[in-house]
């Protein structure tokens, strides 16, 4: 059953001060994302994707409109309820895998479990079920500079999904990967979507990648310029 | 339960990585250590002397100096006035009723350092028929007692270990006497092993010092005998002296000079915690700035503020406890029950042992962690205003 994870983003606007000067990286931004849905936003470098994940993520304040993620609006919660949030319902699966170098990837999988009142023999029960999901489970004893970028970033993903969050942010996950290994992080996302329900928000400037997604949205200068729909049956 | 389960996990993260930073970590380990070492070496100090002085007080000994005298040097006793004291009550007496006094003079001698080799000053005391017997710490260890009207001395065994010719059976020249080395005594350790002992009759005439006493020291007779004495030459004005407790005396002249060294110690220990704390601000900064990124993804996972600062602060307090912990070992095996010396309220040398304790280590573990709280805090906030976005953006 997918819960109810609509992600609204109204008039949305959202600058940076540098200096003196204040820098806009969109105006009156409009987005309706379904739940379930698998939206790849591709566009050039300092289009704005980035920041999109980073507002629907709570990691970034607005700077007027609101974002709305099922029926709770997220701009407008103190620090720690956004923290609160983020944990049981947003998961991050970054360019550079992010990993804790001195962490075993179970150790890694095991992070966000910790925010939990599991008892440690849950969470390694669901370390154990998350690296199985991604193809892991023989690696979980290894250290990230014992993996290779592909094994990263599975682990990557099985950190995001620890906690069985509705939404996967996903920051050019395939950027800093072969070709090989990109489609198999790819095909995991894919199951993650159509199998388990996650919605899914993908920023790429890989157009292969896109074919994975639902749809396809093209930011330029903080405006979404041109729509693909559909791409998967 | 949740917060301090996110606290150990960012700190075992912050602990584990600390091999990355290893100089800089060790640099910080290091300059807390020689700040303990340093604050531990002057309190040991402070701590030795006082001992030496006070801890062999006596409070069944009593010292009488003239009136205004501050030390044995100072002092001066006519006989008339020792004839008054030998009547006084409150004295202990043998069964033939002599008082167990001993009046006695200072001259300080000059000595050469086994180490330096420099001259150094000190004490040879004249002492009277009871001298040793109002001296119960003095115990003959070797030899034998000066002969009353000879010019021999008996040596504190300090002193035969710190100064060049102070041998069993030499003859020394102080000025232009003579004297023969006739015996060794020791004294639990105490400042009496910092002096050479002699008749007094042999000492006031080889001295040129004529009927001289500077000091008489008593032997009371039972727990009111301070008592008696006291109110005996408070009520007797043709007697310009006063009246202290051995204890009282050696409290007195121990305090000036313990005073100054924690008051050189206390500061300097402080000024060098500050440059510790510097070096403390600049490891934890390095810290932050090291795991920027991973600082950013825990905190997007979900991780508290708390925990982010939790995990630096403990870091900090952690790294600075090392370094106290290598200062504390170092000061124990190097410092503790070192031989010093200083020069003591007669000019002269007294020699003591830095002696440790467990309140200075106390207080040097208070010190590491004000190094530690203080150079971690800041540090430790910038680490809870780390922008999340830093997340998506940075490479760990």
């Amino acid at each position: 059953m997918t819960l109810d994870t609509r992600i609204q983003l109204q008039d949305v606007s959202k600058s940076y001060r540098l200096g003196k000067s204040e820098i806009s990286i969109f105006d009156s931004l409009n987005l309706d994302i379904p739940a379930g849905d698998f939206l790849a936003i591709m566009g050039p470098s300092g289009s704005g994707k980035s920041t999109i994940l980073n507002l629907i993520g709570g990691i970034d304040r607005i700077t007027s409109g609101q974002v709305t993620v099922g029926q709770l609006r997220i701009d407008n919660l103190s620090e720690a309820k956004l923290s609160r949030w983020r944990a049981q319902q947003v998961g991050f699966v970054f360019q550079f895998y992010n990993l804790l170098p001195m962490l075993t990837a179970a150790q890694n999988v095991e992070l966000p479990l910790l925010l939990t009142a599991h008892s440690r023999r849950e969470r390694m029960e669901r370390v154990n079920t998350i690296l199985d999901i991604v193809g892991l489970d023989t690696r979980g004893k290894h250290l990230p500079s014992e993996l290779s970028g592909g094994q990263q970033q599975r682990v990557g993903i099985a950190r995001a999904i620890a906690m069985d969050p509705q939404i996967l942010l996903c920051d050019e996950p395939t950027g800093d990967l072969d070709r090989k290994s990109a489609e198999e992080i790819l095909d995991i996302l894919k199951i993650l979507n159509t199998e388990m329900g996650k919605t899914i928000i993908m920023v790429t400037h890989d157009p292969s990648a896109t074919t994975y997604a639902r749809r396809t949205l093209h930011l330029d200068k903080g405006q979404f310029v041109r729509k693909e729909l559909e791409h998967m049956a | 339960m949740n917060l301090l389960r996110q606290c150990v996990a960012v700190t075992n993260a912050n602990l584990r990585s600390v091999r990355r930073r290893f100089w800089i970590s060790f640099s910080l380990v290091l300059s807390v250590a020689l700040v303990t070492m340093i604050l531990l070496g002057f309190l040991a100090m402070a701590n030795g002397f006082n001992k030496a002085l006070t801890q062999v007080g006596a409070e069944d000994i009593a010292i009488v100096l003239s009136s205004g005298a501050r030390s044995e040097l100072g002092s001066r006793i006519t006989p008339p006035h020792l004839h008054l004291l030998e009547e006084a009550p409150g004295i202990a007496r043998d069964a033939n009723g002599a008082a167990f006094t001993s009046p006695e003079l200072i001259v300080p001698v000059d000595v050469i350092g086994k180490s330096d080799q420099l001259p150094a000053a000190v004490s040879l005391r004249g002492v009277g028929l009871r001298g040793v017997a109002v001296r119960p710490l003095v115990k003959l260890s070797e030899g034998r007692m000066f002969a009353q009207g000879a010019n021999e001395l008996i040596i504190g065994k300090r002193l035969a270990q710190d100064y060049e010719g102070l041998e069993l059976g030499k003859t020394i020249l102080f000025g232009k006497s003579k004297w023969k080395v006739v015996g060794f005594f020791d004294a639990d350790g105490s400042v009496f092993e910092s002096e050479l002992l002699a008749d007094a009759k042999v000492v006031q005439t080889l001295f040129n010092r004529p009927n001289l006493t500077q000091v008489l020291r008593v032997k009371l007779a039972g727990p009111d005998g301070f008592a008696q004495l006291a109110s005996y030459i408070e009520a007797n004005p043709r007697l310009p002296v006063t009246v202290r407790s051995e204890r009282q005396y050696f409290a007195s002249q121990s305090q000036r000079v313990s005073q100054i060294i924690l008051w050189l110690g206390w500061p300097l220990a402080l000024t060098m915690a500050l440059g510790a704390i510097i070096g403390a601000l600049t490891t934890m900064y390095s810290s932050v700035s090291d795991r920027l990124i991973e600082i950013a993804t825990v905190r997007a996972i979900g991780f508290s503020r708390t925990s982010a600062f939790i995990g630096t602060w403990i870091e900090a307090l952690l790294l600075t406890l090392i370094g106290c912990g290598v200062g504390t070992l170092a000061a124990l095996l190097l410092l503790d029950g070192w031989a010093a010396s200083t020069v003591g309220a007669d000019n002269t040398q007294i020699a003591f042992e830095l002696q440790l304790s467990l309140s200075m280590i106390i207080n040097a573990v208070a010190v590491s962690l004000l190094v530690g709280a203080v150079g971690g805090g800041l540090p430790a906030f910038r680490a809870t205003r780390v922008p999340l976005r830093l997340a998506m953006t940075g490479r760990s």
